[in-house]
Formats: structure tokens, C-alpha cells, sequence
């Protein structure tokens, strides 16, 4: 067992940090909602700067421009960008589908996008869930037929988040609608501005814009933009899925963090019934009991990166992880409220909103982080039987 | 960062679970559990032929030379069988303090009789107010003087040959041994729930002889402190034992048990609640192993120690109460070991401080005025 760094990636996290000071993260202009996950704002300009820094890429290999940096330094990429609050929101999106690229692309998708990816010029989103296809993905209907040098998409995507501001789609489709549910499905890589491709704003229950509902209709898609082999998609969906929810909640940890320590001096500088907030027993004993709940968290994923960096096989973790890390931030932002009282309502731009309103944003974000990227009920019937054994439920048909 | 064991860890993990699978079967641990004595004599002989109880102390003094990473491990082991032992007091806590803060003198006096396990120590720290702290300690020691008061919740003073007393004397704290069958000590038995075996310990005109204090005079609170956390940690072992072995228990039952056509970890609630009772293990299986790692490392780890015991007293009790939940009626049963693991982990987090007070230092270090 061994919890510390090596000097190496100490002097990397130093690395960040004076990044971090010579460009402050309030400065970047932000063109995409802060859905709480703890990535911050959708901020073009900063996702430049770090592909500037060749952070972008780090980590891929040498023949498609990166820089073969070990796994570890990704994970504290994000943890100081989230402990900084930074507007990193595309980033996860543009790694995880750059590292599906390598793996399972073209090469002329390759020579096509990854530079630019590495650059920070383009952003991705995902077209898995549609409107009759959630929790039970396999029920997803798009068609994809090949025709001539292109594919032809037809069908419905939702819950795509900032696909109307992003570059590229990563989109699921049916190639193959004989085939059993789980076989037959394709994964593309959709040019935004492609005709036919409209992808509309859906207004959520914060007043801003995350998910956009996708309409493909005739949308031609060059044959080289297929992602990997035709029928096979799901394995890579399954795959992608399940990294996704590790990198997709990774950096939650830190951020709740850093929203716990903004708590903390409010506490201590918020008198209330005489005395500070902080002296309040009951208040003190569930900041600390959050504390402790975002540091067992935050070496679950370490945990978890661990066993992926090694190459061992998580059938379980990062469901299990997810659930956690979208629970704790529930119940963080819950007591946020709470210690705020009448002050926590309060919208970003009113002067006596505190901590600049972030609190109710949070609040109300949270209430879709257990529904995204897999429900809790999925996701805790995907640990009992994948990760303890126990069999399935009966399905219902379908 | 590396969350792999050494391959000596390994084979210390696989020993010790195979050994109390063979010898500490959890019917023994209830006849334990109801039995006045209550000490498993044969079994504590035959862990200290394996070199269990000199872990912690170096060859030189007939230990094992192992490290805390290792002792921790091993009482996970100890916690999955619900082994029920003066070990954590012994080869944990008045080990380590012999080892800090005792003299040569007393390390070679004590310590290989303690490695060979011939030797017991236990720790008389609380008093009638509860709680661990300096001030808490009222009972007067100075050097020359004589001991007398209570001293409550001792654990398995009766096996034990030495109590590691924690006095109040010379301007400051006194950590005092005291032979345990010298006149003046009287033993009176603390029924509790876990069925441990708890004493409150009377002393009458004992007294503090200087070769029998540890540490400098007046300073043992100061000596006493990364013991407690030690001392933490290992029931923090203990617990994350015993809350795997529930989790395993369930999840065995669930897989068999049938109910309206089919086994009852096939019904979602069922699976939910084992799937939330994986987390609470894992969860503190990590934070756990993180702090003892800072431990032994030599880094600062209060608010590590901290946060482990009081994260775990409260979610290896919850996976107690669920893992009774999920068995239903057979797990309200004496016969059924789910009660002994529930009630360990009670006993367990209580020990070295409870939830709450492991709380408040949390929320001194996360910067609460």
C-alpha cells in the first residue's frame, strides 16, 4: 500500500497550481451551463488554455501527438481543476472520445479530429439516451443505414448535454434492425451543421440550458466516421459507459470539497441566535460528518483509477462510485440550503445572495445527477449483480 | 498510489482467515460471548505460536518485526471471525506504548514475554465521566504516591497481567503499570451487551512505583496519544471485518433463501440494500487503510484517525441493522452469528472514542472556529 505521490506528480500538481494563479478561472468567458458535476461551466476559452499547456493529450501516445504521460496525472488534472473551480466542463468529453478515437477510429478520423481535440478547437456530446430509451438503453430506435461512402442517421437523441454548443456527436444507432437488441448498433461521430441535424435547448428546472434533445433527420455521416466496427457498438457503449461514470464523477470529490470549505467560512462568519453558525453542535457535526463522507469518496475513485490503471477489471466500482458521489453531492447541497435558510434561494447576482448564489444552482442540479449516466436503482441493481452475485431480476418482455 | 498488499501481507491474510475459519468458528465465539471466562486460552496459545501477539515488536525482543499496515490487516482477519481476544489492548495499544515510550529496561522486561504471548496488557484509561481526555482523568498518581479510585470499562482485565493505568501526577498526565494481581486491585465484572469482557477496576493504596512508570513524569499524555490512535484504528480493523463478514452473509442468504418463486436477492429492495451495504465496507475499508498508512508512514494523521473511526462507527453500524433487515427473522435468532457482528461493532465504536467525539476534531481540522 502506498497513498503518496511520486515527486514527479507533485511537481505536476505544482504545475497546475501556478497555471492556475497565472490564469484565474473567474477570467474565461463561459458559453455552457455548470451542471454541478464539479467540471465547472462549459468555457471554450479555458478548455484553449489547457489544450495550450498540451494537457489535452497528455496522456495519449506519441504517434497521434501526446505525450505518454502515466494514468495518475489525469486524475490530478482534474482534482485541482475541480479544487480551483475551474470551468473545465468539456473536458471529459473531449478525453473520453479522443482515447474511443485511438482505440477504435479511422484514420482519417483520427488525422481529422485529434489534433484539433488536443488543440481544445473542438468539443464532443453524446447522443446515447432517447425518448423512449432510458434506463432501458437497448430500446433505442435510431436507424443508421449505409448508403454510397455515408451513412444515413434517422431518429431522436435527448438529454444530450450542450450538444447545441459542441463540434462533434458521439451518436448510437441501429444498423442492424434484425439483429437481437444488443447486437446491431453502430457508434458514429456526427459533425454539428451537418444537414438534417438539429439539436433544440431544453430548459431545465434551474432556468438554464444543459440538455438539448437531438433530431436527425437524413443525416449523412461519412462511412470513416463509423467509430469501430458496424454492429458492434454496444460493446463499446458498455465500455465507454462504465469509464464514463468513473471520469464523469472523479472530480466530484474536490468539488464538493471546495463547496464544504466555502460552508465552513460561512458557518464561522455567519452569527446567528447570538452566535456563529460554526458553534452550532448540530452544525458542526454534519460538516464534519460531510467532511468525511468526501474523503471516503474521494479514495473510493482513487480505488477505482487504481484498479483501471492497472488494467484490473472494475465490474462493479464505478456504478457503486457514481451512486455514492451523486448522493453525497445531494446531500451536501441539501445542507448548504439549509445552513444558507432564507438566504439560500437567493439567485447569482443579487447582493445579499451568499456564496454567489451557487448553493440553490447546486441544489437544484443535483437533482438530475442520480438520474444521469445511469438511475441509483440501475446502477445499484448493476452492483448486486455484477459486483455480489445475486441473480438477476426476472425481465419483463420486451 | 498503490492499493496492492505486499505478498507477506497476502499470506499473512490468507493464514489468519483460514486459521479462524478452522479454530474460531462463530459457535465458539457465542459460547465465549455467555461464558464468565470467556477467553479462548487454547486459541490465544496457538495464535501466539504463529507470532500474532509480538507483531508489532522487533525481532530483537522475540517479535515478528511486522509492521502497523500488517497488524491492521490482521485484525480485519480477527474481525471477520469475531475473535474475541484481549489482542487490540495487548499487541496494539500497551505494546506500542512500551515501544514509544518505555526504557530499554522495560522494553526487555516486557516485551518478549508480551511477543510470546505469555503476557497480557490492558489499558485502564476512563473514568466515571466517559470521556478521553486529560482532563477527564481525575485519579491521582504522582511518583511515590499511592493509587486509588475506579477506573471503568477495562477490557479483559481479568486475563490480563499488567494494566496500563493513566493517572493523574507529577504537574501532568502518569501512565503507570500495575501488576494486576498486586493487593489493592479489585476486578468487578461490567455486563454488556457484546458480551466482551468488561471490568471496572478499583484500586486501593496501590502504589506508583518510578520503574514502573512509562514515559517521562507528568508527560504520558503526550506518549498516550498516538497509542489511543493506534488504538482506534485497530477496532476500525476490527470493524471493517466484521461488516465484510455480515455483507458476506447476506449476500450467501440472499443467493438461496426463496421467497414467492424465487431467491429473495433476486427482488431489487433486497439487492439495493446489499448493494448500499458493499459501499459502507468498501467505503470504509479505504479510508481505513489510508489512515494507517499516513500512521505508518510517520505523516500527520489525527484527522485521518479521525475520520476513519468516526466514519466507520456509524456505517459498519448500519450495515449491522441492514444486514438484519436482509435476514429477517433467522438473524433476530441467538444461534445466528449476525448479533455477535453487530454487536462487536457497537463495542468497537465506542472504543478510543466515539463517533461523536472523533467529529469534533474533524470539524476543528476542517477549520470550524
Amino acid at each position: 500500500m502506498e497513498f503518496a505521490f511520486t515527486a514527479d506528480e507533485q511537481a505536476f500538481r505544482e504545475d497546475i497550481r501556478q497555471f492556475l494563479r497565472d490564469h484565474p478561472p473567474e477570467q474565461f468567458a463561459r458559453e455552457g451551463m455548470d451542471a454541478g458535476y464539479g467540471s465547472g461551466a462549459h468555457s471554450h476559452a479555458f478548455l484553449r488554455q489547457l489544450g495550450t499547456c498540451g494537457w489535452l493529450s497528455m496522456c495519449w501516445p506519441r504517434e497521434y501527438g501526446g505525450q505518454e504521460r502515466p494514468f495518475m496525472y489525469k486524475l490530478i488534472l482534474l482534482e485541482e481543476l475541480a479544487t480551483a473551480g475551474a470551468p473545465f466542463g468539456p473536458l471529459g468529453g473531449v478525453d473520453q472520445v479522443s482515447e474511443s478515437i485511438i482505440r477504435y477510429g479511422s484514420e482519417r478520423l483520427k488525422q481529422d479530429l485529434l489534433p484539433r481535440a488536443a488543440r481544445g478547437d473542438i468539443t464532443f456530446w453524446q447522443g446515447f439516451s432517447e425518448p423512449n430509451a432510458g434506463s432501458d438503453l437497448l430500446s433505442l430506435q435510431t436507424t443508421a443505414v449505409h448508403d454510397g461512402d455515408d451513412y444515413v442517421l434517422n431518429g431522436r437523441k435527448i438529454w444530450n448535454s450542450h450538444a447545441g454548443i459542441g463540434s462533434y456527436g458521439l451518436v448510437i444507432a441501429r444498423t442492424n434492425p434484425a439483429a437481437p437488441r444488443h447486437k446491431g448498433l453502430s457508434m458514429f461521430v456526427v459533425a454539428n451543421g451537418t444537414p438534417g441535424l438539429e439539436p433544440r435547448p431544453i430548459r431545465s428546472m434551474t432556468g438554464g440550458v444543459y440538455h438539448y434533445e437531438v433530431f436527425l433527420d437524413q443525416v449523412r455521416v461519412p462511412k470513416d466516421y463509423l467509430l469501430g466496427k458496424e454492429d458492434e457498438g454496444f460493446t463499446q457503449l458498455l465500455a465507454g459507459l462504465d469509464t464514463d461514470r468513473f471520469w464523469g464523477r472523479f472530480y466530484k470529490a474536490p468539488a464538493l470539497k471546495r463547496i464544504l470549505d466555502q460552508l465552513v467560512t460561512y458557518a464561522n462568519t455567519t452569527v446567528r441566535r447570538g452566535q456563529p453558525l460554526a458553534r452550532d453542535p448540530v452544525v458542526r457535526r454534519q460538516l464534519a460528518s460531510l467532511a468525511t463522507d468526501i474523503e471516503v469518496l474521494r479514495m473510493l475513485f482513487y480505488r477505482n483509477g487504481w484498479l483501471i490503471k492497472e488494467g484490473l477489471p472494475t465490474p462493479y466500482e464505478s456504478a457503486m462510485n457514481k451512486v455514492l458521489a451523486d448522493e453525497t453531492g445531494q446531500k451536501l447541497a441539501a445542507l448548504g440550503m439549509e445552513l444558507l435558510g432564507l438566504y439560500g434561494p437567493l439567485k447569482e447576482g443579487s447582493r445579499w445572495a451568499p456564496l454567489h448564489g451557487y448553493i440553490q444552482h447546486l441544489y437544484q442540479t443535483t437533482m438530475g445527477h442520480t438520474i444521469a449516466g445511469g438511475t441509483s436503482e440501475v446502477l445499484r441493481t448493476t452492483v448486486a449483480v455484477r459486483g455480489l452475485g445475486l441473480p438477476r431480476e426476472p425481465r419483463g418482455r420486451s | 498510489m498503490d492499493f496492492r498488499l505486499t505478498e507477506a501481507q497476502e499470506l499473512l491474510v490468507h493464514t489468519a482467515r483460514d486459521f479462524f475459519q478452522q479454530y474460531c468458528p462463530t459457535t465458539l465465539v457465542q459460547q465465549l460471548a455467555l461464558d464468565q471466562h470467556g477467553f479462548p486460552d487454547a486459541l490465544w496459545h496457538q495464535i501466539s505460536a504463529l507470532g500474532w501477539p509480538g507483531l508489532l515488536i522487533p525481532s530483537a525482543l522475540e517479535g515478528s518485526d511486522g509492521s502497523l499496515l500488517d497488524i491492521i490487516l490482521l485484525i480485519e482477519e480477527m474481525g471477520r471471525a469475531c475473535f474475541p481476544s484481549p489482542y487490540i489492548q495487548s499487541a496494539v495499544v500497551v505494546t506500542s506504548l512500551l515501544l514509544t515510550a518505555g526504557s530499554r529496561v522495560q522494553q526487555e522486561r516486557f516485551l518478549p514475554a508480551m511477543a510470546r504471548g505469555e503476557r497480557i496488557g490492558t489499558l485502564a484509561l476512563t473514568e466515571e465521566s466517559a470521556d478521553i481526555a486529560p482532563e477527564a482523568i481525575a485519579m491521582r498518581g504522582d511518583i511515590g504516591g499511592r493509587l486509588n479510585g475506579s477506573k471503568l470499562f477495562v477490557k479483559d482485565a481479568h486475563v490480563a497481567d499488567y494494566l496500563l493505568v493513566v493517572v493523574r501526577g507529577n504537574g501532568g498526565v502518569n501512565l503507570v503499570l500495575v501488576e494486576r494481581d498486586q493487593p489493592g486491585v479489585t476486578l468487578l465484572p461490567l455486563e454488556v451487551m457484546s458480551g466482551e469482557k468488561l471490568f471496572e477496576v478499583v484500586l486501593h493504596d496501590v502504589p506508583v512505583r518510578e520503574d514502573m512508570l512509562l514515559g517521562p513524569a507528568g508527560k504520558g499524555w503526550e506518549c498516550l496519544v498516538p497509542v489511543l490512535q493506534r488504538g482506534a484504528l485497530a477496532r476500525c480493523a476490527e470493524m471493517v471485518g466484521c461488516a465484510q463478514r455480515i455483507l458476506d452473509i447476506c449476500v450467501s442468504y440472499a443467493k438461496v433463501r426463496e421467497q414467492s418463486g424465487r431467491p429473495i436477492g433476486a427482488f431489487q429492495a433486497i439487492q439495493h440494500h446489499c448493494a448500499d451495504v458493499l459501499r459502507h465496507v468498501e467505503g470504509s475499508r479505504y479510508i481505513l487503510y489510508k489512515a494507517a498508512w499516513r500512521m505508518h508512514a510517520g505523516l500527520e494523521c489525527a484527522t485521518d484517525v479521525a475520520m476513519a473511526k468516526a466514519h466507520m462507527s456509524e456505517a459498519c453500524l448500519w450495515v449491522a441493522r441492514k444486514g438484519h433487515q436482509i435476514l429477517g427473522a433467522i438473524g433476530y435468532c441467538e444461534e445466528h452469528p449476525l448479533h455477535l457482528l453487530h454487536k462487536r461493532i457497537q463495542a468497537a465504536g465506542l472504543d478510543f472514542g466515539d463517533a461523536g467525539s472523533h467529529l469534533e476534531t474533524v470539524a476543528q481540522a476542517i477549520g470550524l472556529v
